[in-house]
């Protein structure tokens, strides 16, 4: 241990955070429009991200389809799933109390893993595709973790668009905000919250299509993501949108600085001590909370 | 007399054994100002969300324009006309003025913006239409919430203390936005405790009290009725 660290490794563990925290983001943002606008801690976020990983792992093995070109698919194929889950399941615990929907997004969490066991068993796959990486001064830069990056920031930017930019965007904003005064403005929030369930799945399908080609592809790979978009959201401000943003850079400079400073083993239980010290000293994350 | 806009017959709403609103019936004909007063609890802001949806009546029914309209869900029945406004005012702090306008939009994107703008004028809050509503001042977030209910040009109008808070000046453009309302043909229900704003822009008033309606006429008779003077201050 106790290695002399030097500003090139300081320097890459801002480039390896960087890359990482984009993917952070994208996956948080969508648990955090889920939370937003239903008030629902979707369990199954992390799950959702693995089914995206495998289908754009199917679409490679059995068509051929280049991984990157694969992530609009894959991100149609989820948000077809997240409307689905929430038209039949997740509707019924959108009034409930909060424990409610916990169980039953944990409930779909369980049943997705063990549909995926059952489906495609518990082998570990792989999308090769890209791999190595490229220097760049002094540091080497991942390959596929760039594609990735920039893959991540492109649809981020594309949903804060869509966000901003379009009519079904400002309701899910304004639903989020308030949902009865949206709906006594006419806002079908019904409808709203089946879309953005179908969005927000979506955004972890992105995850997982762009980390197929990075990690082993298994039914278990997910619930970390859960964990960790929920970290993120709570660092950035649980419903605070541009707060899943900061969060997800955040966690991923953490995770990368703790590897270097400390040991990799460590790095994971530093992002947690970062949250339990968020909830002491700001409990509404980082840019606050949704207001009332 | 012509048909009336919205009818509310025998209304119940209660929480737990606690009576909201207790069998009320009211009738509103096409372009009038209606108010509806009463002491705090007695059932003003149930009955507003009954009518508009926000909460399930227990009982009785909801007209409007002859079609029933009690069991929709809220934003069903704000598209068939009915506008709102909340006791606390209610904007969407982290959308622009501009944004919380065109929250309340179907149809062509350009029409609305149009709309929506022509609106802020009619206001006078054109020069902050990209401003985030939570940074308006109350009175102008007050405006905002005012021009939202417009966006889809409602027939009937509910206002929850529209005088609340507000300055001299702005009260008398939000009064006299109403006389405007009334000349277009709208009709107005307010729920308001400020009587000069009452006795001067009702011409029928509503009184209610735990909830059951205890009088019903114009302002004059209204203020001289003793069941509603005993209502409010006591036998």
């Amino acid at each position: 241990m106790n290695v002399a660290i030097t500003p090139a490794m300081v320097g890459q563990v801002v480039i390896s955070g960087i890359l990482a925290g984009a993917l952070y983001s994208m996956v948080a943002l969508g648990l955090a429009l889920i939370f937003g606008v239903m008030r629902v801690i979707n369990i199954a976020h992390g799950p959702l991200l693995m089914l995206g990983a495998y289908t754009t792992f199917f679409l490679h093995s059995l068509f051929g389809l280049n991984p990157y070109l694969s992530v609009p698919v894959t991100m149609a194929v989820l948000f077809v799933v997240g409307v689905v889950l929430q038209r039949t399941l997740v509707f019924r615990v959108v009034d409930a109390p909060e424990l409610s929907s916990l169980l039953l997004t944990f409930g779909i969490s369980i049943g997705l893993v063990n549909l995926a066991q059952l489906a495609f068993t518990s082998d570990l796959r792989a999308v090769e595709y890209l791999t190595g990486s490229f220097p760049l001064g002094p540091f080497a830069v991942s390959k596929p973790r760039l594609v990735a990056f920039v893959f991540a920031a492109g649809v981020t930017g594309l949903a804060f668009l869509f966000l901003r930019g379009t009519r079904l965007g400002k309701a899910i904003r304004a639903t989020s905000q308030s949902r009865e005064v949206a709906m006594v403005c006419g806002v079908d929030v019904q409808r709203v919250h089946m879309l953005t369930f179908g969005f927000a799945s979506a955004l972890a399908a992105a995850g997982g299509a762009l980390i197929a080609v990075i990690v082993a592809i298994q039914p278990e790979m997910g619930q970390i993501w859960t964990f960790k978009s929920f970290l993120v959201i709570v660092l950035g401000g649980a419903g605070n949108y541009p707060g899943a943003l900061l969060g997800g850079m955040l966690l991923g400079l953490v995770e990368q600085g703790a590897a270097l400073f400390l040991t990799t083993q460590l790095s994971e239980v530093v992002a947690y001590v970062l949250l339990v010290v968020v909830l002491l000293v700001r409990p509404t994350g980082l840019l606050g909370g949704r207001q009332t | 007399m012509p048909a009336p806009v919205l009818e509310v017959e025998g209304l119940h709403k209660h929480f737990g054994g606690v009576a909201a609103v207790d069998g009320v019936s009211l009738s509103l004909a096409a372009g009038r100002i209606y108010g509806l007063i009463g002491p705090n609890g007695s059932g003003k802001t149930t009955l507003f969300n009954c009518v508009t949806g926000l909460e399930r009546r227990n009982a009785g029914r909801v007209l409007l324009n002859g079609e029933r309209i009690d069991g929709l869900p809220p934003w069903r029945i704000a598209l068939k006309g009915i506008g709102r406004t909340f006791q606390i005012i209610r904007v969407f702090p982290e959308l622009t003025a501009l944004e919380n306008l065109l929250v309340v939009t179907r149809g062509h994107l350009e029409e609305a913006r149009a709309r929506a703008l022509e609106l802020l004028r009619f206001v006078r809050l054109e020069a902050l239409q990209d401003e985030y509503a939570g940074n308006l001042s109350y009175g102008q977030q007050k405006l905002v919430e005012f021009a939202r209910m417009l966006m889809r040009d409602p027939t009937l109008v509910l206002l929850d203390e529209p005088a609340a808070g507000v300055n001299r000046t702005l009260l008398n453009d939000l009064l006299e936005a109403v006389r405007q309302l009334r000349e277009r043909g709208k009709t107005v229900l307010l729920v308001e405790h400020d009587m000069k704003v009452v006795m001067g822009l009702c011409e029928t008033v509503f009184v209610l009290d735990h909830g059951e309606k205890i009088a019903e006429g114009p302002p004059g008779a209204i203020q001289a009725d003793e069941r509603v003077i005993e209502a409010y201050f006591g036998r």
